[in-house]
């Protein structure tokens, strides 16, 4: 069967590239939306200093990000074996996990997964040396249980922006 | 079922954030340039029911913000630029740094300085007349008239550093010891060559589809002058009058003319002509001694030759390039800075010889027969 979108006039194109650009959800159950949050530190009257997660609207070289991933099961089904594989930004330079988030797997290569002090980064001298959070290229999560049916959960990291 | 053991962020109120660190130390270069659209998207496996499928998440995406951040220093090596009277196109020498993470224009604004006590020692007690500011557009480190003639820094890229040059005349006369000047450097927009850009405004509003203006310059002269995130600058440095004396020497000569006997060898015999030849030497190579006069006794035995002073570039048998000088005090008809008389009472040669510029030698003659 052909692919009925293919049938809709090349205008569609535009347009859908469109819906792809805006959070449009893909049809499937799984719906994962991305968010970058950043800390926003206000002082409070009994001069407290707040720190909260606000979207990242003001951000120069040096801020903290948060990159978050929050996922939803709008199915019916359970769905198992889920894995999120975060390849890190251009100019972002991983961190750590977020504060109340699973911790990822990290990769330098995006092949080989596993933690940080497991990986390792060619040297200049043709020799290895362990891997840092600045090596990090891909942080990758990998659900060992099932997302019931409407179930959601949030998973981040934190980084900075070069 | 299992029940989901990821928990959820808090997002707001006083979440414990654990401590991130800033980035390494880096340059401004290898900042993320300001405007760069920084996307993350997750891509995700995953089965239902054994089934595998995949998905993508959505795209979260913001903008790098412009960092607004340079440095003004005096380049001067901690001195003073030497001057002396009069002299004009006298150059301080600053350093601006640019270390935001995008490319930039600078105001430059030169001013006189009261107010740099503990920057730059010593007592600001005159003013130069003529400020002007210049950027060092052949960046060869020193101030070239006409060549070096911009007045605003013009697309600075991150990292880059441009030497601005402060240029003045100093007063003609006056007992005067320092002026101090600053320089005041403003953020402007970059981005178009050889047009100086609007000057940079913080954005209030924080936007996430625009690239905001975020000023994060220090308190550059760390005395309250400038303030910190203003997105201005501020250097100081001094002029000094600093030469007070030269090394001036004088050294005479004598020189047989013609004895009326021998042509070749001529000897210091009765009636012979003698060249009496005197160097004024200024040793102090950067100022100049202003006013110089000699006085000179005709010797004993001899008899001054009316009209013979001449003063002059040294060379040849004593001044080369010269003028012949009147012998009477009355100057009026002088017009080229040089005058002399002979007073045959007291038998004295006064040579008025006025400057002799640093390193420079004048060179006085008069003539005398031997009686």
């Amino acid at each position: 069967m052909p692919n009925p979108i293919r049938t809709i006039a090349p205008i569609a194109i535009p347009l859908a590239a469109m819906l792809c650009a805006a959070p449009a959800f893909a049809a499937g159950p799984l719906q994962v939306e991305a968010k970058v949050l950043t800390e926003q530190k206000t002082r409070a009257a009994d001069g407290t200093v707040r720190v909260a997660l606000v979207p990242a609207r003001r951000i120069v070289p040096g801020d903290r990000v948060t990159f978050v991933l929050a996922y939803r099961n709008t199915g019916a089904q359970p769905i198992g074996n889920v894995v999120l594989d975060n390849p890190v930004p251009k100019g972002i330079a991983y961190r750590a996990p977020a504060a109340t988030s699973a911790a990822p797997d990290l990769s330098v290569d995006g092949k080989t997964f596993g933690p940080l002090a497991s990986l390792r980064v060619a040297a200049a001298n043709g020799t290895t040396r362990a891997a840092t959070p600045d090596d990090v290229t891909h942080v990758r999560w990998r659900l060992e249980r099932p997302i019931t049916a409407g179930a959601q959960g949030q998973l981040a990291f934190d980084a900075v922006l070069r | 079922m299992f029940r989901n053991r990821v928990r959820t962020l808090l997002l707001t109120g006083s979440a414990a954030v654990a401590t991130v660190g800033t980035a390494h130390a880096q340059t401004a270069a290898q900042n993320t340039t300001a405007g760069t659209s920084i996307s993350n998207t997750a891509s995700v496996t995953y089965t239902v029911n054994g089934t595998a499928q995949t998905t993508n998440s959505t795209t979260a995406t913001f903008v790098v913000d412009r960092k607004v951040n340079f440095t003004v220093i005096a380049d001067q090596g901690g001195t003073k630029t030497q001057v002396n009277l009069g002299q004009v196109d006298a150059v301080t020498k600053f350093k601006v740094t640019n270390t935001t993470n995008g490319i930039q224009d600078f105001y430059l604004d030169p001013g006189q300085s009261l107010i740099a006590d503990g920057l730059v020692t010593g007592i600001d007690d005159f003013d130069m007349s003529s400020l002007r500011v210049f950027v060092d557009s052949n960046n060869n480190g020193v101030y070239d008239a006409g060549v070096d003639t911009k007045t605003y820094v013009d697309e600075l890229a991150p990292d880059a550093s441009v030497a601005v040059f402060i240029v003045g005349n100093v007063p003609a006369s006056g007992t005067l010891s320092q002026a101090n000047v600053n320089l005041q450097v403003i953020a402007a927009a970059g981005g178009l060559a050889n047009t100086r850009g609007d000057l940079l405004v913080p954005t209030v509003l924080n936007s996430d589809a625009t690239v905001d203006i975020v000023f994060a310059d220090d308190d550059n002269d760390g005395i309250g002058v400038d303030l910190p995130r203003n997105g201005e600058g501020r250097a100081y440095a001094s002029y000094e009058i600093g030469t007070r004396n030269v090394a001036l020497t004088v050294t005479k000569s004598a020189l047989v003319l013609s004895d009326g006997v021998s042509t070749l060898n001529p000897k210091a015999l009765p009636g012979a002509l003698v060249q009496y030849c005197l160097f004024v030497r200024n040793a102090t190579l950067t100022a100049s001694a202003n006013g110089v006069q000699l006085n000179d006794i005709v010797p004993a035995n001899t008899t001054y030759v009316p009209g013979s002073i001449t003063i002059g570039t040294p060379g040849g048998t004593c001044v080369s390039l010269g003028s012949t000088e009147d012998d009477d005090a009355d100057d009026a008809a002088e017009t080229d800075g040089v005058t002399a008389s002979f007073n045959s009472t007291n038998r004295n040669v006064n040579a008025i010889v006025g400057n002799v510029g640093g390193g420079g030698t004048v060179a006085v003659a008069f003539k005398v027969t031997i009686n």
